[in-house]
């Protein structure tokens, strides 16, 4: 299967998987006796902020790798993992404000969850920031992948800060010792779960998409990188 | 190891005496303190309950708001003398970041010194006995991540980018600092944070700073 009959491929099932979601969340699913209906944003807001967690520990990934292996095709998938991760986090920031205006009563709370999460989208759009320093591609890689491992280190704290520091945010309910029985319908984990495999689907093929256009926005890498059998599929899949 | 030690102490001692030499980084940042405490004072008070409250976090808000600043002059002096690669091809990467961390470290525990007597000062708080482990523990870990993000960007061109990457990163130090200093709060579970955080960032650093000398 090319490269491009791939992308296709996780498009349709993003798209099929999101119609799910939205049949799952807001028809199948009961409302929050105590939410209401606002309860319902759940299903988009928390599987935004876990891709978006999964898109920054690729990203961490590729930094490694292209420190270790100077491809720069490492480099273009750290990049577009950034760009995913950044975009992601910026869409659970204000859904969680939606959701938290009518339940906690304020658009913003200074509760730490809240907080390191908005400090990691600072730190990846450094990242990102930081690949225009110089008119060379490689030291802005290098750089970069240097940024991205360093600012990854504030992602236990975003992840645990829930343990750490007493909190008004929600608590885990279904990464929580004792598992998500009893504490989440099995419609509402349904819609949740639905939400979480589409929401990587679509980051998955967002990601693949960019990672192929930064290849052909910059042929003279791409020129170095033919022994990484990735970016082979990537230009030929480009070229079908 | 002995001559690792030396190499570093030699960096170090040299990041001193260009500072007495007039690069006078803390000759601006020690105002640059000054005035954010007073300014501090004047945003939150007058009611001293505010003032008290808020007194164990401002010096570490000082000390990562100082960082930026002393971040540009991390690797200024070779900028400016074009003298990288004379210092990289006389001392190993390993020294040469332990010895511009120790000297940054000397800054900051410095301004940190700095701005927790101001503030205990200006706003009548004064701090538990737990402030001196939490500052000497928060700014090893903010030296060596500013170090860092201070060879990254060593340009004057979107220098800005610092503060969008050294104060986020700060953020440990920040949180952990803050409870180890306020009273009545147990400091010995934040104490291990910042142990913990020291490790990962000196850790890092050490790992990576190589690689910034490629350039």
């Amino acid at each position: 299967m090319s490269r491009v009959h791939a992308e296709r491929l996780l498009g349709g099932l993003a798209a099929t998987g999101a119609a799910a979601t939205l049949v799952l969340g807001l028809v199948v699913a009961p409302a929050d006796a105590v939410q209401g209906q606002a309860q319902r944003l759940m299903y988009v807001h928390v599987p935004a902020a876990w891709v978006a967690y999964l898109a920054f520990a690729w990203a961490l990934v590729a930094s490694v790798a292209y420190l270790a292996r100077r491809s720069a095709a490492w480099d273009r998938r750290a990049q577009a993992a950034a760009e995913v991760g950044v975009g992601l986090t910026a869409l659970a920031i204000a859904l969680g404000s939606l959701w938290g205006r009518p339940v906690w009563g304020v658009w913003w709370a200074w509760d730490p969850r809240l907080v390191t999460t908005v400090v990691l989208l600072l730190v990846y759009v450094g990242y990102l920031g930081v690949r225009g320093l110089s008119d060379d591609s490689s030291r802005n890689a290098r750089r970069a992948a240097v940024v991205g491992i360093v600012g990854f280190v504030n992602v236990p704290v975003v992840h645990f800060s829930v343990v750490w520091w007493r909190t008004l945010h929600q608590p885990p309910t279904v990464l929580r010792p004792e598992g998500p029985q009893d504490a989440i319908a099995p419609a509402m984990l349904a819609g949740l779960l639905t939400g979480v495999v589409t929401f990587t689907l679509g980051a998955g093929w967002l990601y693949l998409r960019r990672v192929r256009s930064l290849a052909l926005a910059a042929p003279d890498d791409a020129a170095t990188d033919e022994a990484d059998p990735v970016h082979v599929v990537v230009t030929r899949g480009g070229a079908a | 190891m002995n001559g690792t030690l030396r190499a570093a102490g030699s960096v170090a001692w040299r990041e001193v005496r260009l500072e007495a030499c007039g690069r006078e980084q803390l000759g601006v940042v020690m105002p640059f303190v000054l005035a954010m405490l007073v300014l501090a004072g004047l945003a939150f008070g007058p009611a001293p309950a505010v003032l008290v409250a808020v007194a164990p976090g401002l010096p570490w808000l000082t000390v990562l708001f100082a960082a930026v600043p002393l971040a540009r002059g991390v690797a200024a002096a070779e900028r400016d003398d074009g003298s990288w690669d004379v210092l990289r091809g006389l001392v190993a990467p390993g020294p040469l970041l332990a010895g511009k961390v120790a000297a940054l470290w000397l800054w900051l525990v410095t301004v940190f010194a700095g701005a927790v007597i101001v503030s205990a000062g200006l706003l009548d708080a004064a701090p538990p006995a737990a402030v001196v482990p939490a500052g000497a523990l928060g700014t090893l870990a903010i030296a060596a991540i500013t170090v860092v993000f201070g060879t990254v960007v060593d340009s004057s061109a979107r220098s800005g980018l610092l503060g969008v990457v050294l104060l986020p990163a700060g953020l440990p130090a920040l949180l952990a600092g803050t409870q180890a200093g306020t009273p009545e709060v147990p400091a010995a579970p934040w104490l291990a944070l910042l142990v913990a955080y020291d490790l990962v960032a000196v850790a890092l650093a050490w790992a990576l700073y190589p690689y910034l000398l490629e350039d």
